[in-house]
């Protein structure tokens, strides 16, 4: 990887998730950025660096992450980036940012309170301007055309789909959930995710720091994203080539990994992005729920790399996260974390 | 921290509305101008920055998922930032943070708006009326400027002219107002007092993109006759909306900024170590405020530069010689065109706005209500100051 | 109990679309359907770079369908306002005869039993064609295309604007920091909260310190004077845009709170002209009366509920020239 320093995830916190909440996305992150910071002994003013991601869009106001400004204590200023991505590529920018070497702790956050308007209204304006916005074409139609292309590779089935759901959700009966309606044929309602309404804020530093700091940093030894054409039309929807590439950037067939954490909106993401990603049955999957239990707009991506931080946090050694963006996974991300064992 | 250097600048035509082409069409017309200089293609690129003010002045929303083809992004990384009005400013510094991390080689920054297609001062309001627009909200810092200044009224008119001149020896920009004069916008409407019409920036369609390589990049061009700009620092900083005491004409995020890529960059006196700025001034008042804002003038002497004609281009300090944000605004690209600009002087590249002898320049861009700051210092060579 | 605030944005955008988009536009409205060669393929919707590459193609457009194969589908059982067929419908990916690659768009086959890969489709064009993808209403079942209503013709000259109209809904909560000034500006009172730490006052129910980082509760309140000072204004000849509900000159002005550190920003004037707007100006709060509409917050979060504007005291000025520095 030629990295020249080694940064590590030393905390990370996340709101409670909810269907709706009260709180504006400021205050939300307020609450976030706080309990991410405090079990560590740092506070803000710690801090060299803050990234946040969040969507106008979601929000249904231009500058709307202006705001946000008053969450991470910019008083004196602080340097510091917004990304109109998911919380998961701000992580990548300060990531990024950390290797410039002169700075050696940076906040990033994700935020969206996806409640308040309705996706398949909102989604369709992120489709070609020209030949999809205009007819509405929504997120759940992508992924019930990906979901047949999948189906028809045999990568997955309905059952398949339907164990994938109770396994995340831990509840409901395979069997019982196959005799429901079909939303888009083949996805019925347990194969997409929730509304939710949260927001995750991810401490990193850099390794002496971060050593410092706590008994066990997770560091980031692979870290790739990359995108794909934007027209489903011009994919192979059985396929995910970005997540292959990046996954290979990343390192991630150097040695194995305990678990993964996927950003699985829809259940047969996982079997796909199982399947591109080579996981083996021996590799815990989305033992938090991923996407199908909570699905915060624009931090459920960040919260994947929490949850992959957290198996190292708990004495894991290696672990993978995943995030996406775009209709039928047009944009993936993958970011691999270790204990300080094959690091040093 | 790796060195970078620009190696490629690209930019569009800038116009109030481009019915010629389609958003895409747009963003690329500024990334092949951007390639063929730097004499690469898209296949030579490994990762895109892409960065524009908000999705809904489009109606696009997410663009980087819409345009990653039409950028050649297909199986590279593609990265998008929104920092408000700074976001072209923090496009570049985001695209040369990916070589200074070492992570990337060849990396491609495009920023753009087509203002046309929606309406600004309609998706600012969210679509409700009575929306001050941008000028209603920086009127109050310019009436605050003008009073601890002192400065008289044609501070503001001498700008507006300066930079229209600056305008008229650029190929590029927006507005080309061919009779400009002090009394021409003297007589302009008073839009937001103490604002005139043409003291203000216009509503532009445009793209602008720059090719960032590592140090390696650079030296391949220079061998190969084509200057690089090396970039010596990069900095950004923010600070809240509002609070008892923020003072927004001479903001301290502003001033840190500053302080941190002339600290980076070697620069210990900027009005004598730096050869010229590209400074976002989207309403006349602005340069004087900056000029104060950036250590370049102390305070209540930014005005005083310009009454003696010094920020023209010829003059000791020349200050958006391409004309600016008050000749062209394509508010996304807007920052970015600052960057590239100031690349451009460096590089010996700028045309017939080319400031004679320049080695050393600084941009800047910000945005919201004065809170994002973002700069980079850029020169003819890595260790101008050694 | 959560108050929430519902507003519909209307986004009206007008998309140019340069040579390629305008020549596909242009040919729907002459019921024709045109594809892009690139390299052996024929790409269907036609773009203007290869999606794999970037590269540019050159304009070598062809002629492709009308009639195509159904690649796959998905049954919509209950269409959004945004759907181009109002009943039950399949979206599907058609591949029309001459072309390499589908095209998304809505079949109208009356069930999901009557859908199946490989069936065929023909366009349903609209009447009324304009030179927007939803001049085909949707594809039908069978080789023959299909008009829907009087044909009005292809377009007069080449299309190269595209209007987009999205409506959204949003409905947002009021945060409970928030609802509550706007109640207790019900009550006449404006109030702030004053920051344990730092001492500065927040008004409009901002419920926390943005400088030390803290929430802000009711133990912090503090109810403020109703008169102060403006300190800076700016008068906005208003510019025409859709929404837009004002056509004079209005002034909006920063006003320092009588004996706080609190200016309220951007506020309304009443019964105050513009020409008589000056710094050092004394000002009085103005409330909506019982039943008037105020804002009721939902927005970003800070709300001034029934505090309305400012209307002249008639008291004499105030000669601070620092006055006109508090913006904030």
């Amino acid at each position: 990887m030629g990295t020249s320093r080694d940064i590590a995830v030393i905390g990370w916190a996340q709101t409670p998730m909810v269907r709706h909440t009260e709180l504006t996305e400021t205050q939300l992150l307020m609450q976030v950025i706080t309990d991410a910071l405090t079990p560590i002994g740092l506070t803000r003013a710690d801090v060299d660096f803050t990234c946040l991601g969040s969507c106008d869009y979601i929000t249904g106001q231009a500058f709307s992450f202006v705001s946000n400004l008053d969450a991470i204590g910019a008083w004196p200023p602080k340097r510091d980036s917004h990304v109109e991505m998911d919380g998961a590529w701000a992580l990548y920018e300060a990531w990024l940012r950390l290797h410039e070497g002169d700075i050696d702790i940076a906040v990033v956050t994700g935020s969206g309170r996806s409640s308040t308007g309705d996706p398949s209204l909102i989604y369709p304006m992120e489709m070609d301007p020209f030949f999809l916005a205009p007819l509405g074409a929504d997120p759940v139609t992508f992924a019930a055309l990906q979901a047949r292309a999948v189906i028809a590779a045999g990568i997955a089935d309905e059952r398949s789909m339907a164990e994938v759901a109770v396994r995340s959700r831990g509840t409901g009966d395979v069997d019982t959930l196959l005799g429901g309606d079909y939303v888009r044929q083949p996805l019925r309602r347990h194969d997409l995710p929730p509304i939710t309404d949260g927001a995750a804020a991810m401490v990193l530093a850099t390794g002496e720091r971060a050593r410092q700091l706590v008994a066990r940093p997770a560091y980031i030894t692979g870290f790739d994203h990359r995108t794909e054409c934007h027209n489903p039309s011009f994919r192979a929807l059985d396929d995910s080539p970005s997540t292959r590439i990046a996954a290979a950037a990343a390192g991630l067939g150097d040695a194995p990994i305990e678990v993964a954490e996927l950003q699985a909106a829809f259940t047969h993401e996982e079997l796909l992005l199982r399947h591109v990603l080579g996981l083996g049955q021996e590799v815990i999957v989305n033992a938090s729920g991923g996407a199908l239990r909570e699905n915060p707009i624009m931090a459920t991506g960040l919260i994947r790399i929490g949850r992959a931080a957290d198996h190292v946090f708990g004495g894991g050694r290696r672990a993978l996260a995943h995030a996406t963006s775009g209709p039928c996974l047009q944009q993936n991300l993958i970011c691999i974390v270790e204990d300080g064992e094959g690091q040093r | 921290m790796i060195p970078c250097a620009v190696v490629g600048v690209g930019q569009t035509h800038h116009k109030s509305r481009r019915r010629d082409v389609s958003v895409g069409g747009l963003v690329r017309e500024a990334v092949f101008r951007a390639l063929d200089d730097a004499e690469m293609t898209m296949a030579d690129i490994d990762a895109v920055v892409i960065g524009k003010a908000p999705d809904l002045f489009e109606g696009v929303m997410k663009p980087e998922l819409y345009l990653s083809d039409a950028l050649g992004a297909v199986g590279k990384p593609m990265f998008r930032v929104h920092t408000a009005g700074s976001v072209g400013g923090t496009t570049a510094i985001v695209a040369a943070s990916h070589v200074q991390a070492g992570k990337h080689r060849r990396v491609l920054a495009v920023a753009y708006q087509k203002q046309s297609e929606g309406n600004a001062q309609f998706a600012l309001g969210s679509g409700k009326g009575a929306s001050l627009g941008a000028g209603g909200a920086f009127a109050p810092f310019i009436r605050a400027y003008i009073h601890r200044s002192g400065a008289p009224e044609h501070i503001g008119w001498k700008v507006a002219v300066k930079d229209r001149l600056n305008a008229l020896k650029n190929p590029y920009a927006h507005l080309k107002i061919e009779d400009i004069s002090i009394d021409k916008v003297k007589a302009s409407p008073m839009m937001w007092d103490p604002i005139r019409f043409l003291e203000s920036c216009p509503s532009s369609d445009g793209a602008c993109a720059v090719v960032v390589t590592d140090e390696e990049g650079g030296r391949t061009a220079a061998a190969a006759g084509r200057q690089p700009a090396w970039i010596l620092a990069t900095s950004s900083r923010s600070e809240p909306p509002s609070f008892p005491g923020r003072d927004p004409v001479r903001p301290a995020a502003c001033l840190q900024c500053a302080d941190d890529v002339y600290r980076q960059a070697g620069i210990t006196d900027p009005r004598r170590q730096l050869d010229m700025a590209e400074l976002y001034v989207p309403f006349s008042w602005h340069e004087a405020i900056w000029l104060e804002a950036h250590r370049i003038a102390e305070p209540g002497e930014g005005w005083r530069m310009i009454d003696r004609g010094e920020t023209e281009l010829g003059g000791a300090f020349p200050i958006n010689c391409s004309g600016g944000v008050l000749s062209s605004n394509p508010i996304g690209a807007s920052g970015l065109l600052r960057f590239a600009e100031a690349a451009n002087q460096v590089r010996g590249a700028a045309g017939e706005h080319q400031v004679d002898g320049c080695r050393t320049a600084l941009a800047m861009a910000y945005g919201a209500n004065s809170q994002y700051f973002s700069m980079w210092v850029v020169a003819d060579r890595l260790h101008p100051f050694d | 109990m959560t108050r929430f605030v519902e507003s519909t944005i209307t986004f009206p955008y007008r998309r140019s679309l340069g040579p390629m988009l305008s020549a596909f536009m242009t040919a729907l409205t002459e019921r024709r359907i045109l594809g892009i060669r690139c390299g052996e393929a024929v790409l269907v919707p036609p773009m203007e770079w290869d999606p794999a590459t970037g590269a540019a193609l050159p304009l070598d457009l062809v002629e492709v369908g009308p009639a195509g194969t159904v690649q796959s589908w998905t049954w919509v059982p209950a269409p959004t306002e945004q759907h181009p067929v109002q009943r039950p419908f399949a979206f599907a990916f058609v591949l029309l005869d001459g072309a390499t690659t589908p095209l998304l768009h809505a079949v109208d086959a009356g069930s999901a039993a009557a859908m199946a890969d490989g069936m065929r489709v023909a366009p349903r064009w609209r009447g009324e064609r304009v030179g927007r993808i939803t001049d085909i209403a949707c594809f039908v079942p069978g080789e023959q295309p299909e008009l829907d209503g009087d044909d009005t013709g292809p377009a007069a000259q080449p299309v190269e604007i595209m209007d987009y109209n999205a409506r959204i809904t949003y409905r947002n909560p009021v945060p409970p920091s928030a609802d509550r000034a706007v109640e207790l500006s019900r009550q006449q009172r404006l109030v702030g909260m004053r920051c344990p730490q730092c001492e500065r006052t927040y008004v409009g129910g901002r419920g926390y310190c943005p400088i030390d980082s803290i929430e802000l509760g009711e133990e912090h309140e503090i109810d403020l004077a109703h008169t102060g000072t403006i300190t800076n204004f700016v008068i906005i000849t208003p510019v025409q845009y859709p929404g837009q509900t004002e056509t004079e000159p209005f002034a909006r002005v920063f006003v320092l709170i009588d004996d706080s550190d609190v200016v309220l920003a951007y506020q309304p004037t009443i019964e105050l002209p513009v020409a008589d707007v000056r710094v050092g100006r004394r000002v009085a709060a103005v409330w909506a009366s019982p039943g008037e509409e105020i804002d009721a917050g939902g927005g970003m979060g800070v709300s001034l509920g029934a505090l309305i504007g400012w209307m002249p005291t008639g008291e004499p000025d105030i000669a601070d020239p620092d006055l006109v520095n508090r913006i904030f």
